[in-house]
This record gives structure tokens, C-alpha cells and sequence, in this order.
């Protein structure tokens, strides 16, 4: 058992739908990390861990709406249409794509239900938005004004990946 | 010689786009480096590695600068109205489920692992500790004569007994009857040490008036 052992577990536990990996910090106290380049060596231990792992066909990834590091199939080698949960749903998963959107750009992820349905130009978004509240990706608030995410997203979808392709299709 | 004629190859090809780049012929963004890289990576052999080091440090100059393009690109989009105004221009929800697509991962956990044995591990890998241990000399004590540690063959129960069984015979006797036998002073005073634990253990009783050992 060592760093490599210790730290795949970690990334690869599921505590619960919403928390799986986990962050900087829990790694670096699990590890008892107290040198004075924790940062240094936190980046040895993920690029380590990503060499022996890469040939499985596994990637380490970052979910920046709850700030944990966990591990995901490479998307190449990984069957897409099976981790794609909107599978013949585009009317679902183009409301989650605006509300993603709208949360990103408010603080904290938190967004009234106004501004998606203002954006979403449709009709009956807070159906829609209970169906993805089902699939765990969004609370609404008690008072159905305003929804916030939860950091299931951040996990399944490759955010960053996301918005570059947004920018080259807007460029076009 | 043909390998190097290829990274020659590959180094004029990268000049090339450098000056088209320059020139504004062409868009970093638009064009794609894989296949240069893929070329570069399979030209390489033990003999031209100095050359191909040279073509690989090219290459990767144009991939920063492509890095580069694409950062600035991305901020001068200004991204979050750019989003916004992009949404706001009312695409269709297929375009918008499309934009998705090849953006979902599948994640990876491992539920059939033994916890409480990872568990104890990382308990076991964060304890803290030490430095590592030094060995220090002792300092030897200055003696005179040789020093010689005895160690008694038998252990003192077994010796006592023997004593005890020894003297049996004679109680109830003196005490100087008992050591009548006996005359050299060591033995005696060894002797005399288990007579003492004989009598504190009660196996013998001891008489003062009368000086008489007893069972």
C-alpha cells in the first residue's frame, strides 16, 4: 500500500450521487502531506496516478462545482451514447444546457427560474426542470423561484470542453 | 541520408506555416498539428534524435501558439454575454443537445473494494514519524582490572531447593550444625542467603531462644 494505492482510492470512492473523488485538501490530510510544497507534490502524486491509470483507459478529472478530483473513463475509448443520460431527450438536455449556462453565471450556482425560462423560451421549463431535479442534477427551492445545481454535472459532463466548443461554434 | 531528409521535411513544412501564419494566409486555429506530431513521432529513430529533438522544439512553438490563439480567442469572446447573446438567438433544442454530445464522460468508481483494509492503510500511512534513528556509541567505562560478569549455572529456586533437600536430613539442628560441612566462606555466605529465603518463604522456622532450625 502506498501514495498511488491510497490516492486511487480516493479518487475512486463514491460517498453518495453527489460526492465522489475527492478535494485538495482531504488528499493532502489523508496523506499527511506537510512539506512545504504541497502543491508541488500534490501535482506529482495526480500526474503519477494519471500515468499508471492512462493505459486502462482511465482519465483523472476535476469537477469545478464542488472542487473534487475523481477519476472517468477515457471519453475515446468510453461508450459516449451509454454516459449520455439525455439519450433521445434533446428537450431536456437543451433547458439543463441553459441552466448550466444561467448558474455558471450568477455566484454560487444559484439562479431565479425566471431567467432560465427567459432565455429557454418555452413553455412549462418548471416540468422540466422537476425532471431534472429527479435525475439529481438541479434542487428547486421551496418558493420554485430559483434552482441551484448540485455537483452531479460537474462529474458527468466535461464542462470546460463544453464552453470551448461553445466559443468555436459562436466563432463560426 | 532518408531520415534525415524527413525531419529536413518536416522542419521546412513548419517554416512554411510559420510564414503563412505571418503572412495571415492561415488561422493557427484552423489549421490541425496531430498529423505533424504523429509524422515527427514516427520518424524518430535512435540515430537522428539530436535532429528530431530540433523539429519536435518547432512543433511544439507552433502548439503554444495555437494555446495562445485559442486563450485570447476565449477572452475576447467575452464569454459569458457571447453564451448568453448565443442562447438569446433562440438555437434549436437539438442544436443545443448536439453541443452536448461528446461532452459526457462516464465515471469511474470502485464499490467492491475493502474499505476498513484501505482504511487501516491510510490510518498506518499517516502516522506520524520520526526521523531516522541514529545509532550513538556508548562511552566505555574506565576499569582497572578485567571485568567478568558470572552468571549462575542454575537459577537460584533450583539451588535453593537443592539446599533445602541438603539439610532435611539434620532438622531440627543448630544453625551451626547446618553449615558444619561447609568451609569455605563463599559457600557459606551463598548458603546462608538461602536459609534466609527458606525461612521467609516459611519452609523452615527458626528458633532464637534456642538457636534450633525446625521444619
Amino acid at each position: 500500500m502506498n501514495e498511488i494505492s491510497i490516492l486511487m482510492h480516493m479518487l475512486s470512492n463514491k460517498t453518495n450521487l453527489y460526492q465522489i473523488g475527492a478535494t485538495k485538501r482531504d488528499i493532502l490530510h489523508t496523506l499527511n502531506v506537510k512539506n512545504k510544497n504541497k502543491s508541488g507534490y500534490f501535482q506529482n502524486l495526480i500526474t503519477n496516478l494519471s500515468k499508471y491509470i492512462e493505459p486502462l483507459g482511465l482519465q483523472i478529472r476535476y469537477n469545478p462545482i464542488n472542487s473534487h478530483w475523481f477519476i472517468s473513463y477515457d471519453s475515446d475509448i468510453s461508450d459516449l451514447i451509454s454516459a449520455n443520460p439525455f439519450d433521445n431527450k434533446p428537450r431536456l438536455a437543451a433547458t439543463l444546457f441553459c441552466t448550466l449556462v444561467i448558474c455558471l453565471k450568477n455566484h454560487e450556482g444559484i439562479s431565479p427560474i425566471t431567467e432560465i425560462e427567459k432565455i429557454r423560451k418555452k413553455k412549462n421549463i418548471l416540468e422540466d426542470l422537476k425532471e431534472l431535479e429527479q435525475k439529481g442534477y438541479l434542487e428547486i427551492e421551496k418558493d420554485l423561484n430559483s434552482i441551484k445545481l448540485t455537483p452531479l454535472i460537474g462529474y458527468q459532463l466535461d464542462i470546460e470542453k463544453l464552453f470551448v466548443k461553445l466559443a468555436l461554434k459562436i466563432k463560426e | 541520408m532518408i531520415v534525415n531528409d524527413i525531419t529536413e521535411v518536416l522542419n521546412n513544412r513548419i517554416r512554411d506555416i510559420q510564414k503563412k501564419i505571418l503572412s495571415g494566409k492561415v488561422n493557427l486555429l484552423d489549421l490541425e498539428l496531430v498529423p505533424l506530431f504523429d509524422e515527427l513521432k514516427d520518424s524518430l529513430t535512435v540515430h537522428n534524435l539530436e535532429k528530431s529533438s530540433e523539429t519536435y522544439k518547432n512543433a511544439c512553438f507552433l502548439l503554444n501558439k495555437k494555446f495562445d490563439e485559442l486563450r485570447s480567442m476565449l477572452s475576447s469572446l467575452e464569454s459569458e454575454k457571447q453564451f448568453l447573446n448565443y442562447l438569446n438567438s433562440n438555437p434549436s433544442d437539438l442544436e443545443l443537445y448536439n453541443l452536448l454530445n461528446e461532452c459526457w464522460r462516464k465515471i469511474f468508481t470502485i464499490d467492491a473494494i475493502s474499505l476498513d483494509f484501505l482504511e487501516l492503510s491510510q490510518i498506518r500511512l499517516g502516522i506520524d514519524r520520526g526521523g531516522p534513528i541514529t545509532i550513538k556509541h556508548l562511552h566505555k567505562a574506565k576499569i582497572k582490572d578485567k571485568f567478568l560478569l558470572e552468571i549462575p549455572k542454575h537459577k537460584f529456586t533450583e539451588k535453593m531447593m537443592k539446599f533445602y533437600n541438603s539439610i532435611l536430613k539434620k532438622l531440627p539442628c543448630s544453625l551451626e550444625d547446618i553449615f558444619e560441612d561447609y568451609t569455605e566462606q563463599e559457600i557459606i555466605y551463598e548458603n546462608f542467603v538461602y536459609l534466609l529465603h527458606l525461612l521467609q518463604l516459611g519452609k523452615i522456622k527458626y528458633l532464637k531462644e534456642t538457636n534450633v532450625i525446625y521444619l
